[in-house]
């Protein structure tokens, strides 16, 4: 039994490399497995293998002895107060920190643990009950509470890898708003409501000053761990809805009427993302040695060439094929950064850099530090040590000292002569006196 | 022979410090010795005689070294062979890469395991001559095929080297004043405790050796000086030179030899011994010196090397101006007074110009704190925070020394009695020794030789005033032939100057040999009295030398009531952890103590160590000690900072641990760094520095007492004192219950004397969380209680089962 789990745990590992991947899907009930079928078959089409349950399901686990049973996690329970079984926030945290990829979508309902999952991850989902309410952006078909937002694709994130192109039909949105800590790097703001929007209560009156106002409000935003683990958090389950992805939108104030809203197309694009299909790169190998050489030595000497490269593949599909950028740069570290330089790109992937090293030693580091919005993280240091001048590598006759060797050497010279001189002399006087 | 056949029970008791004892004895033994010897002379043949001096002097001086050697072995016996404290971690590390690579790679050594991430060029920040000096006993042994560690070596060649100080001290003293004089000096210098206490086996230092080289060197010097030879004068020369390549101490040569021809210039006693000597011995001696890396351009750079410059200087314009006088008349010879003072004045000018401009360093700091001992604790306080440079205190003196610093006067006041050129050299020497020596404890060391040496000489003539009376009838026979003994080890050239002095002693010595108040009882009481002291001094020594210096302080013992010992191995515990359990190049930090014990034992890269030479790189890891954890964090992850090593005493009452040396990371990071560091924050408002509840708010979080007391405070050893009760300090601490966010503590030894810490990379904090307290939008505590239970293991859903699309459920109330 063990055995078969453990092979099991392995095919998933090696499926990890693949797109797809063994999925846990948590409903609120089974009957949103109907209500977002679309979503669910886009999945189970590009490779996913969904595994349903219901998130109060008293034999939930993500792990066992150790292994990660499932990739990627898809939460649509945001009414969930309590997860059931093995699973909790903190397994949830757990299998995020573990380089778990999570998917959540929560409403206006949203229960504790969804408000616990998100705090873990940085975001907050405004109160229960409270819906982002927009009195200028509202679909047609709201029932007269303007929680109907159409949301403009002009507020999606300027991120290609993560949502696509922004050439979309407007996207319908209902729920709740989410805030993000202004302190977090890592959140990536996916969607943001229009100027005109805020989230409240839409049954009681405006007494305090809402949470989320204008494009502080965000309609989906997600967090890249800094392992690389993806969080994805809208506050709407509704925008993954089958209604959402079919009907036509039209704001109410008039204005054109697209026959079937953008949410497929996007959410179609932020699963890949969540799901790292889009948007992973790594580096494949790091090269570095004097100009002229082709291995590294044991360590550089001051005011070397040296020759740094880099290969950097991007995963498309099931293949790492060369990722092209020109922006990659290059930092030769020792506490501060003593050059720091852009590499050029040499074409399949392999970026290049040439400098040379200054004449300070020390212990330094090649270092590649780059984050761009979408992309993992691509950090490599290498540590190289930098000596100054062996004893036998500084110039031996320096031209300034010529004056110095002269007269070292006519002394020498002279002293012997005059040595030579002297005794002659000496034996001649003594002999002629006598 | 007979007095030796005496002393043979004596030797038969096992431990070192009869042989000791008996090795002094035999010293004192020794001159009455001679009196029999010169009556001998006259009757026997002079063969005989000599051989029977020499076989004396052999004799003891033998037994001196071994006495010596032996008298250092109490770490040895007691622990084991091994290399002790912190120098000489790195000096035997540097001696093992240079045996293993070769001495080229050892001068190109780049260490880039040392002071992370700079790195240091060993081969160029060090001096050499330990290394070279056993790297090349290493060798010999090794051609001979006698298989023997580089590791023993460096463990026995200071007790061996004091045997070769004693020689020396021998000879120095002689040249001065005489051979019984020169036996005691050596029999004193062999088991002094304040040479002891750097020379210890185990105890792997520069001055080991160097005390001998400095000795030997001053030795060369006087002999030049007596004889004015250039053949001493080169000696000197080189033995200068094996002293530079030895230790930074040699300032102290090039500036007493240079002191030394000043003083006898103002005394009028120029010579051409003289200035064949000095001029000889310092062009040689500067252009020797400057091939030791380390010093390279120094000794025409600096101003600690410009006095000997000067007087060379000096010395050849008085030479010339004597030449002069023998050419010109008197009354053109008036002039000079005022081109002598014209000339100094200006070329003192001209070295305050050559300073100011930047070509002449100025004195370093080291050198400005023995001047003025508050000095360093102003400016410079990582001088100021070791503690073997602090002034010396009266205690330390008496401790070091015993009654040789009682005797040393007296020899000193004998010297200035019969004063001649050599006489002058080493009263300059007791003097400025005595001056450095109460300035700092450390300079103690080169204070002792000279100490020996004139207590030698205060002692043999006590012994030579009171043994006398037994051969009183042949009296004046002796005395002339002494004199003429005295003679025949001069140059002839000598008789001039001592002439004046030698009449002195005889009128002084002659109402006290002939006052015939001293009776033979008083006169063998004053012997037997005397024997008494010199008998309380070795005990003396001994006793000092096994209690108080032969400790290696990486392994400490400690005793219990009932006298058993227990062995406290926790450093070599912990440096064996970290060599056995962290990647190979994982980066340790610590306070610069124990850094050369890292790298030493542990083979890890360190930060910092004892290689003070970058103040501002060793304020970053105080001020990382002194500051709070997440500020520490910021500096540790800059500095790639893998694991933090911290000594911390509190557990067995070990004192001295990083949290008592705190307030000098505290200040030296203050230096550095004074808007974010300033000491007074880690002082209560009254100004007291406490580790309990009252002490201030700054010190009880920050790293360092973080790392100290971390899970201290669930610790109750003992019914009478409360949990987390500090034994160093006598407190119970004042910060218990805290977690470390950054760090994790990955290995604390058996009696926590030290604790190892991970810091987690960033990395390992992955996703910034949003405390409770920062939160924005707040809900009801507890809106949710668990239903779980171990047999009931469902969620709750509060939509459950049917969710009703538009209408929303009632909001719950509390």
């Amino acid at each position: 039994m063990r055995l078969v789990n453990r092979l099991f745990c392995l095919l998933f590992v090696f499926a990890g490399a693949n797109a797809g991947g063994p999925t846990l899907v948590l409903l609120d009930n089974l009957a949103i497995k109907e209500t977002h079928s679309i979503f669910f078959k886009t999945l189970q089409d590009s490779g996913y293998v969904l595994t349903f349950k219901s998130a109060d399901d008293a034999n939930l686990q993500l792990s066992k002895y150790g292994e990660y049973l499932f990739e990627h996690l898809i939460i649509f329970a945001p009414t969930v107060e309590e997860f059931g079984g093995a699973l909790s926030v903190e397994a949830i945290t757990e299998f995020i920190d573990g380089g778990g990829n999570v998917l959540i979508a929560g409403s206006s309902q949203s229960g504790d643990a969804l408000h616990e999952l998100a705090s873990e991850c940085g975001l907050e989902i405004d109160e229960e009950g409270s819906n982002v309410i927009d009195h200028m952006n509202y679909d047609v078909s709201d029932k007269g509470q303007h929680t109907t937002i159409v949301a403009d694709p002009v507020n999606l994130i300027d991120a290609p890898v993560i949502v696509g192109s922004k050439d979309i039909p407007p996207l319908l949105y209902q729920g709740t708003g989410l805030i993000a800590d202004s302190d977090n790097p890592l959140i990536l703001r996916l969607l943001s409501a229009s100027t005109s929007a805020y989230t409240y209560n839409p049954d009681q009156q405006v007494k305090e000053y809402p949470h989320g106002v204008g494009k502080n409000t965000l309609l989906i935003a997600a967090l890249q761990a800094r392992n690389n683990a993806r969080v994805l958090f809208s506050g709407s389950i509704f925008f993954f809805s089958d209604e959402a992805f079919t009907s036509p939108v039209q704001k109410g104030q008039g204005g054109q009427r697209y026959e079937k809203s953008g949410n497929q197309i996007v959410a179609k694009a932020i699963a890949q993302w969540v799901f790292k299909e889009n948007g992973v790169i790594r580096v494949s190998s790091v090269h570095h040695h004097r100009i002229g050489e082709s291995q590294p030595p044991v360590a550089y000497t001051i005011m070397d060439d040296v020759v740094y490269s880099i290969d950097v593949e991007r995963l498309s599909g099931n293949k790492w094929v060369p990722y092209e950028t020109n922006d990659l740069q290059l930092e030769f570290v020792r506490i501060d950064p003593f050059v720091r330089m852009t590499m050029k790109p040499v074409g399949n992937g392999r970026y290049e850099g040439r400098f040379k090293i200054p004449d300070v030693y020390g212990v330094y580091q090649f270092k590649v530090d780059y984050k761009r919005v979408g992309l993992t993280y691509l950090y490599s240091t290498t540590q190289v040590s930098v000596r100054p001048l062996q004893h036998t590598q500084y110039e031996r006759f320096i031209p300034s000292a010529f004056p110095y060797y002269i007269s070292a050497f006519s002394m020498m010279g002279g002293v012997f002569l005059f040595s030579l001189v002297f005794l002659h002399y000496k034996d001649e006087t003594k002999s002629k006196s006598e | 022979m007979q007095r030796r056949q005496n002393m043979l029970p004596n030797k038969s008791s096992p431990s070192s410090s009869s042989s000791s004892s008996s090795s002094t004895a035999n010293a004192k033994v020794m001159f009455p010795d001679k009196r029999p010897t010169t009556k001998q002379m006259k009757s026997s043949t002079l063969t005989n005689a000599a051989g029977l001096s020499s076989l004396i002097t052999f004799t003891v001086l033998l037994l001196a070294w071994i006495s010596g050697f032996a008298s250092r072995l109490f770490a040895v016996i007691r622990f084991e062979s091994i290399i002790h404290e912190f120098d000489p971690w790195f000096n035997y590390r540097a001696t093992a890469y240079m045996v293993q690579h070769g001495f080229y790679n050892f001068l190109n050594w780049f260490d880039e395991r040392a002071w992370y991430p700079l790195g240091r060029i060993v081969g160029g920040t060090v001096y050499p001559g330990l290394m070279i000096t056993s790297g090349s006993i290493h060798y010999i042994l090794h051609s001979l095929n006698i298989p023997v560690h580089i590791r023993d070596i460096c463990v026995f060649l200071a007790p061996i080297f004091s045997g070769l100080t004693a020689i020396s001290t021998y000879l120095l003293t002689k040249e001065i004043w005489s051979a019984g004089a020169g036996l005691f000096a050596a029999c004193f210098i062999a088991i002094v405790p304040g040479y002891i206490s750097r020379s210890v086996a185990g105890s792997y230092d520069n001055e080991g050796i160097a005390i001998f080289a400095l000795q030997i060197t001053y030795y060369l010097w006087v002999k030049s000086v007596k004889t004015g030879s250039i053949f001493w004068a080169s000696i000197t020369a080189l033995s200068y030179f094996y002293m530079v390549s030895a230790w930074g101490g040699y300032v102290f040569i090039i500036n007493l030899i240079p002191l030394h021809v000043f003083a006898l210039l103002v005394m009028n006693r120029f010579s051409n011994r003289l200035f064949t000597s000095y001029t000889t011995f310092y062009v040689l001696g500067l252009l020797l010196s400057m091939q030791v890396p380390f010093v390279g351009f120094q000794p025409i750079r600096t101003s600690e090397h410009m006095a000997a410059g000067g007087v060379f200087g000096l010395l050849i314009f008085v030479a010339a101006l004597r030449y002069l006088r023998t050419v010109l008349t008197k009354s053109e010879m008036k002039y000079f007074g005022g081109v002598v003072a014209v000339t100094a004045t200006i070329l003192l000018l001209i070295l305050i110009a050559l300073t100011y401009a930047g070509v002449v360093a100025p004195w370093s700091g080291r050198f400005y704190s023995l001047w003025d001992t508050g000095y360093a604790k102003i400016h410079i306080p990582i001088i100021a925070s070791v503690s073997e440079h602090q002034p010396t205190t009266w205690f330390s003196f008496f401790f070091d020394l015993h009654i040789l610093v009682t005797t040393f006067p007296v020899g000193l006041w004998y010297c200035i009695k019969h004063i001649n050129d050599e006489r002058v050299f080493v009263i300059l020497y007791a003097i400025s020794a005595v001056y450095f020596a109460g300035v700092m404890v450390r300079l103690m060391l080169t204070l002792t030789p000279v100490v020996c040496m004139l207590a030698g000489v205060a002692i043999s003539k006590l012994v030579e005033l009171y043994l006398k009376e037994e051969d009183r009838d042949d009296r004046n026979g002796t005395e002339s032939n002494e004199e003429s003994e005295e003679e025949r080890e001069r140059s002839p050239g000598r008789a001039l100057y001592d002439k004046a002095g030698k009449l002195r002693r005889m009128k002084h010595e002659r109402p006290k040999g002939s006052g015939d108040g001293l009776g033979a009882n008083l006169r063998n009481g004053v012997i037997i009295g005397m024997l008494m002291l010199l008998m309380m001094f070795t005990v003396h020594c001994t006793w000092v030398t096994s209690n108080a210096y032969s400790s290696p302080s990486i392994v400490l013992a400690s005793y219990s009531n009932d006298g058993g010992r227990a062995i406290l191995d926790d450093f070599r515990e912990a440096y064996y952890w970290l060599a056995q359990n962290t990647p190979n190049d994982a980066r340790v930090m610590s306070w610069w103590d124990y850094g050369y014990q890292i790298a030493g034992m542990a083979n890890r890269t360190t930060l910092v160590d004892n290689n003070t030479w970058n103040n501002s790189h060793i304020a970053l890891v105080g001020k990382a000690m002194s500051s709070n954890e997440s500020a520490a964090y910021d500096i540790m992850t800059s500095l790639d900072v893998d694991y933090v090593l911290i000594i911390f005493g509190g557990m067995i009452g070990y004192s001295g641990d990083d949290i008592n040396k705190f307030l000098w990371m505290v200040r030296i990071a203050e230096g550095e760094h004074p808007q974010d560091i300033r000491e007074s924050d880690y002082f209560t408002e009254r100004g007291e520095f406490r580790v309990d509840k009252e002490g201030s708010p700054t010190l009880l979080n920050s790293l360092m007492y973080k790392l100290s007391y971390y899970r201290f405070g669930e610790v109750k050893m003992d019914y009478r004192t409360p949990h987390g009760f500090d034994r160093t300090r006598n407190a119970e601490i004042g910060n218990k219950n805290f977690q470390l966010t950054y760090l994790e503590e990955a290995y604390t030894t058996e009696h926590w004397l030290v604790r190892v810490y991970r810091v987690k990379k960033p990395a390992e904090f992955n996703r910034p969380r949003i405390p409770i307290s920062k939160r924005v939008i707040t809900r009801r505590a507890n809106s949710y209680i668990s239903k779980k239970t171990a047999r009931r293991r469902r969620g709750f859903i509060k939509g459950r089962p049917v969710v009703i699309k538009g209408q929303k459920p009632q909001r719950r109330t509390t």
